[in-house]
């Protein structure tokens, strides 16, 4: 038995597809955080030294001032320079003063307080009614006094919003981009293998004829193979064949012997006595069947053998209606609205074979032809063959068409044969495809599709 | 009256053979192991029909065919190796009338024989018998056909395939038809017959038989005689 890999859900192409997506957001996030922290890094510093500038400058004036007795204190406050919505708390002479009356000293925190009064620069980011602020704390000259300076960060806030949208938009991006960026590659990079894969399909199809391009370097290898291979293959076909011709062919000869003799034999049955009669029977039915098996074995050899093609123009509905009609001796055939002047180029004697033993097939093994219908389908001609027989078992549907498949026959005899291995053979050969299914309500339908060259005017 | 059969054929087992076979479905059989002496026996007691294989051990089946062709006209079937093969229309084009193939049964072969040398229908009205198109003249009860009063040297099937063509007057007989009416085939019937038949019967009855007055192809569908009413 065969081992087999355990079943992966994701096809190759998937997984690529979403290795490289998973790699662009992996990439797109590192970058987008490195981006985040150093921007926001830089822009609180930049802002904290501005505001550490200007509280020093304001407090070195106030302290000068305030030294020099220039006016009150509260004018002095205003007097300061400030930017807009920042504000200003002095605390002077244990006694508090604030440039807008929104803010007071209980705003401040106790532990930076107390830091500046010390006498050292502090600076702290602060939450005051629900707005983000940069405090900065001055300890002026005379002793215990100090000035604290509010600045708004709201539109650094603001900043880093508009940034942490443009970067998760980016990376989103990226990482789309880097989807499709992998269904591409994977899908250029599986090209070859889709055709490998188109070739050995079409190859097990019975296709014997097709071959890989010998160009892209990384897969000539690959491909030479298969080729390789795919010569040795059909040549070993092409010798079955011609072996199986060339026997055929010699058995022709003593095979017409033997038929005319039985023939002389069975014209005179009457003549010869009862204890012959049996034998001579036995004879007769075998030799008919040995005769069928040799003609369709140079059949099925011959298109191995012979590279003609001659094809013409022909009424699939005309030739259906004939062939079928006379397989099942008796009328069959329908014709679909529009399929009647549906026209084919293809091989007169090839068509009606697959007619003919398409309908004996279901007359001997399908308990009898009960519909022959032609249809005209998307470019296609269909012949479908309907029998109501046991109907053909979804695993032996692709062996039917195989050399010598057996199948039941109502008559008792195992029935073996050629006769769908020709009409695949002469299916393929006009380009066309061939399958059975399960008919509504019991038996097999043998369908036959065959490319359509054209409707006649 | 007996038929006479010569039948021309390398393999003395199955020469025996069809002959006994023949016999019996009440034919008279001469026999002829080489295309000579098939020619020499057409001369000395002219059959009613020839059936020769075209692999034979002296010369090549195709020249023997041609050989009788030269002065008779006695319905020819030639057995051959394949039906798909080029040698059915080079036998044909040799002038032979139809063709079987190995392995081939006496009952078959008779049936055949009895198509060949069926006689010609007239057409429905005895009247016309005789049908005049142009400078041809065709007698279907005499069986002859004539070009400005100078006899034609048609063979058995292509006179009957004209005559076929003419009782259609001047309306189109698809190679089906063709195929029944003059070669006896109820269904699968070489199209190839009617095709290389209607040729020869060209080269015989037009001036200029690459491009024919009197039985042109109607594309796809078959073949008619041109009569001055159609």
């Amino acid at each position: 038995m065969p081992r087999h890999l355990p079943r992966v859900r994701l096809g190759l192409r998937d997984r690529v597809t979403i290795a490289f997506g998973l790699m662009a957001l992996l990439l797109s996030a590192l970058l987008a955080a490195v981006t985040w922290v150093l921007v926001t890094r830089d822009l609180l510093d930049q802002r904290q030294a501005v505001a550490q500038v200007e509280a020093n400058d304001n407090a070195q004036v106030l302290a000068a001032r305030l030294a020099a007795r220039d006016g009150s204190v509260a004018s002095v406050i205003d007097s300061l320079p400030k930017a807009v919505g920042s504000a200003l708390l002095v605390l002077h002479d244990g006694q508090w003063y604030s440039s807008l009356l929104s803010r007071d000293p209980s705003m401040l925190p106790g532990e930076l307080r107390s830091h500046v009064v010390g006498g050292s620069v502090t600076e702290q980011v602060t939450v005051i009614d629900g707005s983000k602020y940069l405090l900065v704390g001055v300890p002026l000259r005379r002793h215990g006094d100090a000035l604290f300076e509010l600045f708004p960060l709201a539109d650094l806030d603001h900043t880093y919003h508009v940034l942490a949208i443009t970067l998760v938009a980016v990376a989103a991006g990226t990482s789309a981009a880097g989807l499709m960026a992998g269904r591409y590659a994977s899908r250029r990079a599986f090209r070859p293998l889709r055709k490998l894969t188109g070739a050995a399909e079409a190859f097990a199809q019975g296709d014997l004829g097709v071959r890989l391009e010998e160009r892209d370097p990384d897969l000539v290898g690959l491909a030479r193979s298969f080729n390789r291979t795919a010569d040795a293959f059909a040549q070993r076909v092409a010798a079955d064949a011609r072996f199986a011709a060339d026997v055929s062919h010699e058995l022709r000869t003593p095979l017409t012997t033997m038929l005319n003799s039985a023939e002389i034999l069975a014209r005179r049955r009457a003549e010869l006595p009862e204890r012959l009669r049996e034998p001579l029977d036995l004879l007769v039915t075998d030799l008919d069947r040995f005769r069928v098996l040799v003609v369709d074995l140079i059949e099925i050899s011959r298109d191995y053998t012979s590279g003609e093609r001659d094809t013409e123009p022909l009424v699939i509905a005309d030739l259906t209606c004939r062939a079928a009609d006379a397989a099942a001796r008796r009328h069959v055939t329908e014709v679909a609205p529009g399929a009647e002047r549906v026209q084919i180029e293809g091989d007169k004697r090839r068509l009606e074979r697959v007619v003919t033993n398409l309908v004996q097939n279901a007359e001997v093994h399908g308990g009898g032809c009960t519909a022959v219908l032609v249809s005209a389908d998307d470019g296609e001609a269909v012949i479908s063959v309907d029998d109501q027989g046991p109907g053909v078992r979804p695993v032996d549907r692709e062996r039917v068409f195989e050399r010598f498949a057996r199948r039941g026959s109502s008559d008792g005899t195992r029935g073996v044969g050629l006769g769908l291995a020709i009409v695949r053979q002469h299916v393929l050969w006009h380009g066309g495809s061939i399958h059975v299914e399960g008919r509504p309500g019991g038996g097999a339908r043998f369908v036959v599709r065959l490319p359509v060259r054209g409707v006649r005017a | 009256m007996k038929r006479h059969v010569l039948l021309v054929e390398d393999d003395p087992r199955v020469r025996r053979v069809l002959r006994l076979a023949l016999e019996d479905e009440g034919y008279e059989v001469a026999e002829a192991a080489t295309g000579c002496a098939g020619l020499q026996a057409l001369e000395a007691d002219p059959p009613d029909v020839v059936l020769l294989d075209l692999m034979l051990p002296d010369t090549d089946g195709f020249a023997v065919c041609r050989g009788i062709r030269r002065d008779s006209a006695v319905p020819v079937i030639m057995v051959t190796a394949r039906t798909d093969s080029h040698d059915v229309v080079a036998g044909l084009e040799a002038g032979a009338d139809d063709y079987v193939t190995k392995p081939l049964v006496a009952k078959e072969l008779s049936a055949r024989i009895r198509a060949l040398l069926r006689r010609a229908q007239a057409s429905a009205e005895p009247a016309s018998s005789r049908v005049v198109v142009d400078d041809l003249e065709i007698d279907v009860d005499e069986g002859t056909v004539r070009r400005g009063g100078e006899l034609l040297p048609l063979t058995r099937t292509e006179f009957r395939l004209l005559a076929e063509l003419a009782r259609h007057e001047g309306r189109v007989c698809s190679r089906e038809h063709l195929l029944e009416r003059v070669w006896g085939y109820g269904y699968f019937g070489d199209n190839r017959l009617v095709d290389v038949h209607i040729r020869r019967l060209r080269t015989k009855i037009e001036r200029d038989p690459a491009n024919p007055r009197h039985v042109v192809t109607a594309r796809g569908l078959g073949y008619r005689l041109v009569t001055p009413g159609g």
